[in-house]
């Protein structure tokens, strides 16, 4: 006898196979309208490419005074890291946003997530920089994982100016004593007007607001020795440092050089002093980069930096010629002139960023 | 005598071919397709490590050197040199192990006593086209003072175009 079982069956197998076919082919399809946006790989170099630009190509804010020059008691008002000396100079980074940027005062992550990586998403995040020529790496943050999103930049750091004095510069612009003195005065000048208007691009710049002024004098006594009779030079302290400043105006264009501060715990010797300081032949002064701020400088200031030097015999104070002293000769000029200055010059070096 | 019994494996047998077809599609569709979406990042990878390294190729080192490396390359037209510099910007990495990428560079002018046509000569290259690889293009304007078709040497706008490639 037949019966019709088996067509239920063939019924049921044939309606099964066609739900599962649709089941099948819709939960492929899916995934492809979300293929856009579920890439994360995609997202994290997009993410690594925008840290980049921030980093290579903006100055960050705040941008006068600038953010590297705020000490750690006002890190936080620096809303956004940036190591481009300037927005005109892609690429271009200032040496002391490096040096601030890879500093053990900010905290990993928090701080720079909120300062250069953005988005509320907790990106995790590697920054690497490397000088050409150089094996140190400077870095922040952990090794990236397998996949992250990645950006490597090439860029130029800025190296700083420095004056070198020797015992010939000293000599050709007669910066040394005549006359029998107890105390000797040299004198350094920055002539803000002609640092900022005569070297306009922002990459080579002398730029005495941002920017370190680094003066060594070596051989201080040199035509101390030769003088007969033949002693050594007496033991000098460099004993206060004024910061001087005239200000040309429309009705005095030659102001009276007016003494209004003293520069109490200078850069010497690579340390950071109180005076008086006893000084052998050589000298380093460092100016560090934010000292001079613009309400102590406008950009038409003449700005005088007068280094005074005692003199002592015994512990008196005594007198001494052909020590360094520019009473007679004028100030020591800090400015373009390659046979005074070192100038900036640009380092090659490479920029990573890693997001995941 | 004739009944339905065959019918019922034929349609057993089609309904089992189509679901082994599709598992067969579903597994093909879940391999990993390199989208054009991912392509387009590893081009803008290479194109904004290409032009940093051009734009840095055309910045002198400081204010008294009065020619960019790139000036000097094409003035005399020195493909070691660019070879070098420029690989030396692409592959550079933070970590020991450097890059890998290929490049081949042209420099191109305008000709302006040969009835103002285009022209263009190779510069240098590490590695010929074949056609199979997928290059980026970047370019760097240079202002050079070269003859480019004239008699005397002036001060002419040149344009060198790279074409970046990884292996």
């Amino acid at each position: 006898m037949t019966d019709n079982a088996g067509t239920l069956s063939i019924d049921f197998l044939a309606g099964f196979t066609i739900f599962l076919i649709a089941f099948i082919y819709v939960a492929t399809l899916i995934p492809g309208l979300f293929i856009g946006l579920q890439s994360r790989t995609i997202d994290y170099d997009a993410v690594a490419y925008r840290t980049g630009v921030i980093l290579v190509e903006d100055p960050g804010m705040p941008y006068n005074p600038s953010w590297e020059n705020l000490d750690d008691y006002h890190k936080g008002e620096v809303l956004r890291f940036g190591l481009a000396v300037s927005k005109d100079t892609p690429n271009i980074l200032s040496s002391q946003k490096v040096d601030r940027f890879f500093c053990t005062t900010w905290t990993y992550p928090d701080d720079y997530r909120s300062r250069v990586i953005f988005g509320n998403y907790p990106y995790m995040f590697n920054i690497s920089f490397q000088p050409a020529g150089s094996n140190l790496t400077r870095s922040i943050g952990d090794d990236p994982p397998d996949e992250y999103g990645y950006i490597r930049r090439v860029v130029k750091i800025k190296g700083i100016s420095n004056a070198s004095i020797d015992d010939s510069t000293i000599q050709t612009y007669k910066f040394n004593s005549s006359d029998n003195v107890t105390t000797d005065v040299f004198s350094i000048h920055l002539n803000f007007t002609n640092l900022l208007e005569d070297e306009p691009n922002p990459a080579y710049q002398i730029n005495p607001y941002n920017d370190q002024i680094m003066v060594n004098v070596s051989g201080m006594n040199a035509k101390v020795i030769p003088i007969p009779p033949i002693t050594a030079p007496l033991p000098t302290n460099l004993t206060a440092i004024q910061i001087c400043r005239s200000k040309p105006i429309s009705t005095n264009l030659h102001p009276p050089v007016v003494c209004f501060a003293n520069f109490t715990s200078p850069i010497v010797d690579n340390n950071q002093v109180d005076l008086p300081y006893p000084i052998e032949n050589n000298l380093s002064l460092i100016i560090p980069p934010g000292f001079i701020t613009t309400d102590l400088a406008d950009a038409n200031t003449q700005l005088y930096f007068n280094l005074t030097f005692d003199h002592y015999n015994a512990g008196i104070l005594s007198e001494e010629k052909g020590y360094l002293n520019s009473t007679g000769s004028g100030p020591f000029e800090y400015n373009y002139d390659p046979k005074n200055i070192t100038l900036p010059k640009l380092q090659d070096g490479v920029l990573e960023v890693s997001v995941w | 005598m004739v009944n339905d019994t065959g019918q019922l494996y034929t349609i057993e047998g089609i309904a089992a071919a189509l679901i082994m077809l599709f598992s067969a599609y579903l597994v093909l569709s879940a391999t990993s397709v390199y989208t054009p979406g991912d392509t387009h990042i590893s081009d803008m990878q290479l194109e904004q490590l290409g032009t940093d390294a051009l734009r840095m190729m055309n910045t002198p080192i400081n204010s008294s050197s009065a020619k960019s490396p790139l000036q000097e390359i094409v003035e005399t037209n020195n493909a070691t040199y660019f070879n070098e510099t420029f690989l030396n910007y692409v592959n550079n990495k933070t970590e020991l192990k450097t890059d890998n990428l290929h490049y081949s560079a042209v420099v191109t002018y305008r000709n302006i006593t040969n009835g103002n046509t285009t022209w263009n000569y190779p510069l240098s290259s590490n590695r010929n086209l074949t056609g199979g690889e997928h290059p980026v293009r970047v370019t760097e304007w240079v202002l050079a003072n070269i003859q480019a078709g004239s008699n005397v040497k002036q001060n002419r706008a040149i344009l060198v175009e790279v074409l970046l490639w990884r292996d």
